[in-house]
């Protein structure tokens, strides 16, 4: 019950952060009132037109977490033909899921990197030490910055990875980090966990 | 039907009354009836009457994911018809405010409905008092911008604290401690704050900003029947509106939605050529923008721009019927019904091949011509100042785009699904596995 109600008070503060900064809750001060617009005379109807230019949204190029002082280049990732996300080749390079949400589209857009490599830290080394609140921005090849907020770090055992929580299609703009986590199992020669960092847009 | 005025403390005491002691009479929004506009006199505001209320009908529960998409619907058309209201106020557009009005009595009665569906009918009776006294206040709100007086907006507005105050605490008394008072409160109150917001923007010509905070108070209403549908039911019942699916549906029902309470406001603006026209239709075009966006995030951008190019064909031809309207021109609506067949066949096939067959053409083709040809009734019932007719449309379109979002957030979100990546991406060689254990 206890837990219920913070989640609640949490989604209501959700709730309240898509109002404009501004907009107290006791309601607007006395305005000026002028008179009720009259019509206009000439008839504006005949000139609509609907907007018809999609405004595309380019490609990440660029990761950075300054808490954590990462600050990387983008490399597109497809998705395997075991159904897995790929993973960069280059250890010090996260990557981002091309054929998904891109970061700032509505919808759930993820990036991958690795924890280590064979011999020392990787570009998501320490993933696991974000903390809520913690700010990440990924930059586009437009130069135009998304900005994120951390809402919440988990480590998940990889035989119980959140598949829907972290791919499946909503259309609230978020965007998760995924790295691996816990500990090594050298017969796989793999970690036994997954960390994910959530996040929502700034 | 009789109307009342009087000063402030009887048009309290009238609530008052009618709210605690007389609950057979409630101030339901169906029975409030905003009276011809008023002398612009501080102290005699325009005091609504009661009429019988009707009676409220228990259905069986709904599970927890139907009770909040039906909870964000009934609010989110709540929001856009008090909108609608305090703007026909404003405008001194009398017979549209009744009419309004009336639809906002049927929201209220839904709602009402819902809850004593799902929570007993002494529930619902408490929450009708108090969502009617909310309704009233906003009239009265509005009332006070058309007459130019800030005592009755000051009067107004302390009403809609205290009454905002006492549903927070219906909410939270309901949901046995899962949804705290005062965070319910303040929710509750942005929600009046956007209706102010919104009507005092309209009221001084700043229709850019009226439309943008008529957006914004609409989606608002989403989250909120989200969070206190959440807080109703058990928190195990409560999970399932975490789940992809209904997220999906929740948020495509919301954008579908929205497309029709701003298509029939742009066309309402253009049949009387009213002077926020332009901001209307700023507003139509925003809710296109986020409906491509929504295609590009589930089928990819290319996707997302055939839809809007499909989409804006819609658009266009319902403004063109309009302006058929206003100009008499037969011959222009029948063109205009014929490219909008055009439009429900391409439409259709559009969405059975994105969602590989999910979607069955040939009926979604026929959804669409019967939305279609119910917006075109509308304009025609409005343009003829059936008011009354024009609301029912306008309730139907709204509920039929509602459900098909959920058609459609099956469909896609199966297709999408099928794409999607799963299982646990390794990345990670073991290079730092001996100091692993200490992050």
């Amino acid at each position: 019950m206890a837990v219920g109600g913070r989640v609640l008070l949490a989604a209501l503060a959700l709730v309240m952060a898509t109002v404009p900064a501004g907009s107290g809750p006791t309601g607007p001060g006395a305005s000026p009132v002028r008179a009720a617009a009259a019509p206009v005379n000439t008839p504006q109807v005949d000139r609509f037109h609907s907007i018809r230019t999609f405004d595309m949204v380019v490609e990440p190029v660029r990761l950075r977490i300054p808490a954590l002082q990462v600050d990387t280049a983008l490399e597109g990732l497809a998705r395997q033909p075991d159904g897995t996300i790929a993973v960069p080749d280059n250890p010090n390079v996260a990557g981002w899921y091309d054929e998904g949400p891109r970061p700032g589209q509505p919808g759930p857009a993820v990036i991958v990197g690795h924890v280590d490599s064979v011999n020392g830290p990787a570009v998501f080394f320490r993933l696991d030490q974000l903390s809520p609140g913690a700010a990440v921005y990924v930059d586009r090849a437009d130069g135009i910055t998304a900005g994120f907020r951390v809402v919440s770090v988990s480590r998940v055992p990889k035989t119980s990875f959140p598949s829907d929580l972290v791919y499946s299609p909503t259309l609230q703009p978020s965007l998760q980090l995924v790295t691996c986590g816990g500990s090594f199992d050298y017969h796989a020669r793999s970690y036994r966990d997954n960390v994910i960092v959530y996040t929502v847009p700034s | 039907m009789q109307t009342l005025t009087g000063g402030r403390g009887y048009w309290r005491q009238l609530v008052a009354t009618l709210s605690v002691v007389v609950p057979a009479l409630l101030l339901a929004g169906s029975a409030v009836a905003p009276p011809r506009a008023q002398p612009d006199t501080e102290n005699a505001t325009p005091v609504q009457v009661a009429q019988p209320a009707s009676r409220i009908v228990a259905g069986p529960p709904l599970a927890a994911p139907d009770l909040a998409l039906r909870l964000e619907s009934l609010l989110g058309e709540h929001s856009v018809l008090a909108a609608d209201m305090m703007r026909g106020r404003i405008r001194g557009d009398e017979d549209f405010v009744q009419t309004a009005n009336a639809a906002l009595g049927e929201n209220t009665d839904a709602m009402t409905d819902l809850i004593a569906s799902n929570f007993g009918t002494p529930a619902a009776t408490r929450f009708k008092s108090l969502w009617a006294a909310h309704v009233t206040a906003l009239f009265k709100y509005a009332s006070g911008l058309a007459d130019r007086s800030e005592g009755v907006r000051d009067d107004a507005r302390a009403a809609l604290i205290s009454f905002e105050r006492d549903l927070a605490g219906f909410f939270a008394d309901a949901s046995q401690g899962r949804l705290n008072r005062d965070a319910a409160q303040v929710a509750l109150l942005m929600h009046v704050d956007h209706l102010l917001r919104q009507a005092d923007a309209y009221a001084t010509h700043e229709y850019a900003t009226a439309d943008r905070v008529y957006r914004e108070g609409y989606e608002h209403t989403y989250g909120l029947g989200k969070v206190i549908a959440a807080a109703l039911v058990t928190p195990d019942q409560a999970a399932a509106l975490d789940a992809p699916v209904w997220r999906l549906r929740s948020e495509l029902g919301r954008l579908l939605a929205e497309h029709v309470v701003l298509i029939v406001d742009a066309t309402r603006a253009g049949v009387v050529n009213r002077a926020d026209f332009t901001a209307a239709a700023d507003a139509v075009n925003g809710n296109t923008g986020d409906l491509a966006g929504a295609v590009a995030s589930l089928f990819g951008q290319a996707a997302a721009a055939n839809f809007q190019s499909l989409w804006a064909d819609h658009v266009d031809q319902i403004m063109a019927y309009t302006a058929a309207v206003v100009s008499h021109d037969a011959q222009g609506r029948d063109a205009a019904v014929a490219k909008l067949g055009t439009f429900e066949n391409r439409f259709a096939s559009f969405l059975d091949a994105a969602t590989e067959r999910r979607l069955d053409s040939a009926a979604l083709a026929k959804t669409m011509l019967m939305h279609d040809q119910m917006l075109l009734h509308q304009t025609d019932a409005f343009a003829a100042k059936q008011y009354r007719q024009a609301h029912e449309m306008v309730h139907s379109i709204y509920t039929q785009m509602f459900d098909l979002a959920g058609q459609f957030a099956d469909a896609f979100g199966a297709t999408v699904a099928a794409r999607l990546p799963s299982g646990s991406p390794k990345t990670g060689l073991g290079g730092m596995a001996g100091v692993m254990g200490d992050h």
